[in-house]
């Protein structure tokens, strides 16, 4: 098996919802080895319930699943000093540590990136928030939607005559969350030249304003605010989310030999002198028309045809149907088909194609301090005994079988999956 | 100290040109053609310290040109002054083998390349991963492109040309299908109730960030090997990872998501509702906080409807459920609606946020404060608002030298302070009004923001 480019690295990850377990997730399959705290008995009761109609099959939680890959979990209760100690020790053998609790509780507990640094100099620390650490709004909480709102994202989506829409997708905790893991790394080639560590304060809502292409050059020069455009991008033309006969199908030609060649699929020789790109935007509503007006009366696979024949790109609306049943994404492994060793036969999806280190899924969800023998024993070097007694002072915990989203499958049989056994080695999907 | 005054302190984005960066001496061959996903991957390089060589064809990258209404600013459309930073930006002609040589010398001493050709087009040029890395096996080879460089797309992409459009990477990515207004919301035009693209190049920017994280992963893992490798990055699948649950909720249910709107379906009322002068954005939906919601609006009776999680969720009550809350919201303005949850006092915790045009979210002094929205006066452009920098850092925090530089503005200084000699054998041309000053160290002279 290829190596993995992470190997060796530890991330302490005492996050909540998608933000940062998110970014916890990308370093994992990359190959870092990921410590996921979260409280005993429930868990992170902000995601585990998350499920569309409440369900979950064979109590697998769909907001736990979606963020969360190669982690071990352990559940510490934080609001015990003797938990707080412990995350500290975890963190005195970590590379990278990652919250999103609200700015300065970490610090207020004893355990925030001023106490840390000086015990372990090295550390990375990347505190995840809303709106930061400081300034006039660091107060206001992070929630996906709100940023997405309150940057203007959700304004420029959608169509002039309706409203503005948020993706479904939380695109502030999943794109933030990457742009975390990203920054993490960056710190880290650092810390390999000097042996420093750092501090790293990161506002999601300041990385969707990051992501809005030519928006605020727009409303700076023109003193006008960005409009929405629908399904047609007025910038980078020809793009467009079009409705044919039988599907929605998106066309892109933006290089003029693709401009060309969709004039020709639609007959449209007389846009021929719109090919060189500057003349386009200008234009933009007049091929848009032509474009709608020809792929309406035609079908999905008819659109197919002309565009491998003339050289313009589509592709269809997938649902998540056909991302599914892609022989392309199938033989990419981005659908990841995998055999979990807890849940058994599972799908994520995935990106991570490094030729030589490619990244990849081990495991996805665990429940509530599955791996807390793992962490505390292997990982910490506690003895049986130390363990016991932190399990006697509710220090640590495990799920609470009354609730499915904590647990692990109805037919575990007690040792399925577990990592770390009295006795024995610890297994094959455990070792690093 | 309190702790956000040490944090701002530590991390003040004033203070940031006086600190290291942390990928000085990282030298990046960005190459990539109509495509942001490539122009935004090497601009986070480039924010970071990397020197970042833009290398666009004569004439320059159709992505200079991608603006709305065809506006240019000093001969650049508005989407590449935000990603032109600290780049120095070349001019070669690929089609020529002159200048295909001068990219492989370059490639020789790079760490990184970016490109997001059609897949199989930088081969069949002798300038694929295997050409270069036979010059430089520790060169770091970024490839981005919708359907990637293997799989039955690929080919079909790369016979048929296609290059890597962000709408239609959005569309192949789950995305679209996910997003947009339902059809039940009959207030709405028709139009407008379909699968919708998102309004920013969201496809791009998850394939840059997702790029930039790989090739942070191949240089630590160089480090260890002195070796370097290619990364076939599909800007699809990487916005594919972003979409929630749908993929693996469909294996373990079956079930497809649909796009809700401004709903969540798996929690509601966690939406936006409309009100006299927009949006509000509202959270309430654990039953102690729906409580509460109810309380505010003064409807108990819709506790007594819809008393559980699931009764809310479902999908038969979820229209319902924002309209009776309309009926409230749509009475009073985004800033009175956020007075009121404010002084709510109750039990249980519900979120009342405005929902902001980027007019609007431009005028909050938050993010000039942290930098995160720049105000910069640059010598070829003018006067531009731009996005700044999101990530602070107490020792390596990114920064924005210069805004951006005409194509081929840097052509003769980047191949004779790289390779010793402009082009072979000839001297290099240069778009009117560029002419480049020999200069010694990257790129001086531009350290002015």
């Amino acid at each position: 098996m290829r190596p993995e480019a992470l190997r060796g690295v530890r991330v302490l990850d005492i996050t909540r919802v998608i933000y940062g377990p998110w970014a916890g997730t990308l370093l994992a399959e990359l190959g870092a080895e990921v410590i996921h705290v979260e409280l005993p008995g429930a868990g992170d009761v902000l995601v585990r319930p998350v499920a569309p109609r409440g369900k979950l099959p064979r109590n697998i939680s769909s907001g736990l699943l979606c963020a969360n890959a190669n982690k071990y979990f352990v559940a510490i209760d934080l609001r015990k000093p003797e938990g707080v100690n412990l995350v500290r020790r975890l963190a005195l053998r970590s590379d990278i540590l990652l919250e999103n609790f609200k700015p300065g509780t970490f610090d207020s507990w004893g355990i925030g990136y001023r106490q840390l640094r000086a015990v372990r100099p090295d550390l990375i620390y990347v505190s995840m928030s809303g709106f930061g650490n400081w300034g006039p709004l660091s107060d206001r909480p992070s929630y996906d939607a709100y940023a997405q709102g309150v940057t203007g994202l959700a304004e420029i989506t959608g169509f002039p005559g309706a409203v503005g829409v948020k993706s479904s997708a939380w695109i502030g905790d999943f794109l933030a969350g990457t742009y975390a893991a990203f920054v993490a790394l960056v710190a880290l080639v650092w810390r390999r030249r000097t042996g420093k560590g750092q501090f790293i304060d990161l506002a999601q809502t300041e990385v969707l304003l990051r992501c809005m292409d030519w928006t605020w050059p727009f409303l700076g020069l023109t003193g006008r605010n960005r409009a929405r455009s629908g399904n047609r991008d007025l910038a980078a033309v020809v793009g467009a989310v079009v409705r044919a006969a039988d599907a929605f199908v998106a066309v892109g030609a933006l290089e003029e030999k693709e401009f060309q060649g969709l004039c020709r699929a639609m007959g449209r020789e007389d846009l021929l002198p719109l090919a060189p790109y500057r003349l386009r935007t200008a234009k933009a509503h007049l091929i848009y028309e032509g474009l709608e007006d020809w792929a309406r009366r035609r079908t999905l696979a008819e659109l197919e045809a002309a565009a491998r024949q003339h050289g313009f790109s589509v592709s269809k609306v997938m649902d998540a149907r056909d991302l599914h049943s892609s022989e392309h994404l199938r033989s990419r492994r981005a659908v990841w088909f995998f055999e979990d060793p807890l849940w058994g036969d599972l799908v994520l999806p995935f990106a991570l194609r490094l030729g030589a280190t490619p990244g990849r899924i081990r495991w996805s969800i665990r429940p509530v301090g599955f791996d807390n023998e793992y962490v505390l024993r292997k990982i910490l070097g506690l003895s049986p005994q130390e363990v016991d007694e932190l399990y006697r002072e509710g220090v640590v915990g495990r799920w609470d079988p009354a609730l499915p989203f904590a647990s692990p499958p109805p037919d575990w049989d007690g040792k399925r999956g577990l990592f770390f056994r009295e006795g024995t080695e610890v297994l094959e999907e455990g070792q690093r | 100290m309190s702790w956000s005054d040490w944090a701002r302190e530590a991390t003040a984005p004033q203070a940031a040109r006086e600190k290291p960066e942390a990928l000085e001496g990282i030298l990046v061959l960005d190459v990539s053609r109509s495509s942001y996903a490539g122009l935004f991957c090497s601009s986070l390089l480039a924010e970071f310290g990397a020197r970042v060589v833009r290398v666009e064809p004569p004439g320059g990258d159709p992505a200079r040109f991608f603006s709305p209404e065809g506006m240019e600013v000093g001969g650049t459309g508005l989407a590449y002054l935000v990603e032109g930073r600290n780049k120095e930006h070349i001019v070669l002609d690929l089609e020529e083998e002159r200048d295909r040589a001068t990219l492989r010398a370059l490639s020789a001493r790079a760490d990184v390349l970016v490109e997001t050709e059609p897949p199989g087009s930088m081969a069949s040029r002798g300038l694929g991963y295997e050409d270069l890395k036979a010059l430089n096996p520790g060169l770091i080879y970024l490839s981005l492109h919708t359907f990637g460089q293997e799989g039955p797309l690929a080919e079909v992409a790369g016979r048929a040309g296609w290059s890597c459009s962000d709408t239609v990477t959005q569309a192949a990515s789950g995305f679209v299908h996910t997003t947009g207004l339902p059809a039940e919301y009959t207030e709405f035009p028709e139009e407008a109730r379909v699968p919708t693209r998102m309004g920013n190049w969201l496809a791009w920017y998850a394939g840059g960030v997702f790029g930039a994280l790989a090739v942070m992963a191949a240089l630590l893992w160089r480090e260890e090997s002195r070796e370097g490798q290619a990364i076939d990055l599909s800007p699809a699948e990487a916005l594919m990872c972003l979409n929630n649950y749908a993929l693996p909720y469909y294996h373990i249910s079956g079930e497809v998501m649909e796009r809700p709107g401004n709903v969540e379906p798996a929690a509601h009322p966690y939406c936006y509702v409309r009100c006299k002068d927009g949006m509000v954005f509202l959270a309430g939906y654990t039953d102690a906080n729906w409580k509460a919601l109810c309380e505010i609006i003064g409807r108990p009776d819709l506790v007594d409807r819809f008393p559980t999680v699931s009764s809310r969720t479902d999908p038969a009550a979820v229209v319902e459920i924002v309209r009776e809350i309309e009926k409230f919201t749509m009475e009073r303005t985004r800033e009175e609606l956020v007075a009121i949850w404010n002084a709510y006092r109750g039990p249980g915790v519900t979120v009342c946020g405005e929902v902001l045009t980027p007019m609007e979210t431009s005028r909050l002094s938050h993010w000039y404060e942290r930098g995160a929205l720049l105000r910069v006066t640059d010598p070829t452009y003018g006067e531009l608002l731009l996005p700044g920098l999101p990530a602070k850092m107490s020792e390596t925090p990114p920064r924005l030298k210069w805004v951006c530089r005409p194509a081929g503005a840097d052509t003769e200084f980047v191949l004779l302070d790289l390779l010793g000699s402009p082009r072979a054998g000839e001297a290099p041309t240069f778009p009117e009004g560029a002419a480049p000053a020999p200069r010694g160290g990257a790129a001086p002279g531009r350290e002015d923001l």
